[in-house]
């Protein structure tokens, strides 16, 4: 009997997040969104970069968890890298998912010369993970991301 | 448009393999492109792409933006003082306009 109306559920096309969602009811819908923006995230920088990178605690992305407007909202990032010609950052590449275009920035850095240390200000069309990922020279690819509520589009 | 104006914020002096900071500010309205005017007509995308840092002729810092960088593009970053010489700043925009600045530092 259960296992007949699991065989319909998923006949009917549903997803295994949908049933949960489903299932999970409205109180949590706001959780469900974010585990999706998880997916959503990996996808985004499987598409753009190429493949997935790995969070790490030594890239450090830090926006304000909610601000009134998404016309300028402050971003800083900072990589822990000796930046050594054996051991740097090449490049931190900045995106943010539910944006109508998803490339925010991409910071190029040189070792023994410049900080993988960078501040700027940037436009949130909704609340979404911003996501920072740092291409380091032996090719690893390393990634932070942080979840911003904005109240005004700041892309229209 | 009003002509885009560069400014720089950066020590005139620092210690030899001291980190200093530099502050990069461009007036620029950043048109994404995706924006209508009243008559529904689009409004073409005009925004700053490329910032590019040599410090006495080499490229030591360089930027890619794209349409969410928000209006008047800021950055603020980090350069190791090696020896005494010139800072040149670029700001690129769509069509090829560039805009300049330098900066000279005094390193001991």
């Amino acid at each position: 009997m259960v296992d007949k109306t699991v065989r319909q559920i998923w006949g009917m096309g549903l997803t295994r997040r949908g049933a949960l969602m489903t299932a999970a009811g409205w109180a949590s819908l706001s959780l469900v969104t974010r585990s999706h923006a998880d997916d959503e995230v990996d996808d985004v920088v499987k598409q753009l970069i190429g493949r997935s990178a790995i969070e790490s605690d030594r890239i450090r992305l830090s926006m304000p968890r909610v601000f009134p407007n998404g016309y300028t909202v402050p971003l800083a990032l900072q990589v822990d890298s000796p930046m050594t010609s054996a051991d740097h950052v090449k490049q931190v590449h900045v995106l943010a998912p539910r944006n109508p275009i998803v490339e925010v920035a991409t910071f190029h850095f040189v070792p023994e010369r410049s900080r993988p240390q960078v501040s700027t200000r940037i436009r949130l069309a909704v609340p979404q993970f911003v996501v920072a990922v740092a291409a380091m020279n032996d090719d690893a690819l390393l990634m932070a991301k942080t979840w911003v509520e904005v109240a005004t589009n700041g892309c229209s | 448009m009003v002509t885009p104006v560069p400014r720089i914020q950066a020590p005139g002096a620092a210690a030899k393999g001291e980190v200093f900071q530099v502050k990069a500010i461009i007036s620029h309205p950043m048109e994404t492109g995706l924006r209508h005017d009243e008559q529904g007509t689009p409004i073409p995308r005009v925004i700053i792409n490329t910032f590019r840092c040599r410090y006495n002729d080499e490229v030591v810092f360089s930027v890619e933006l794209h349409e969410a960088v928000a209006a008047n593009p800021y950055l603020e970053f980090y350069l190791r003082a090696t020896q005494t010489g010139r800072l040149e700043f670029v700001w690129e925009e769509d069509g090829g306009g560039l805009y300049t600045l330098s900066h000279d530092i005094t390193v001991s």
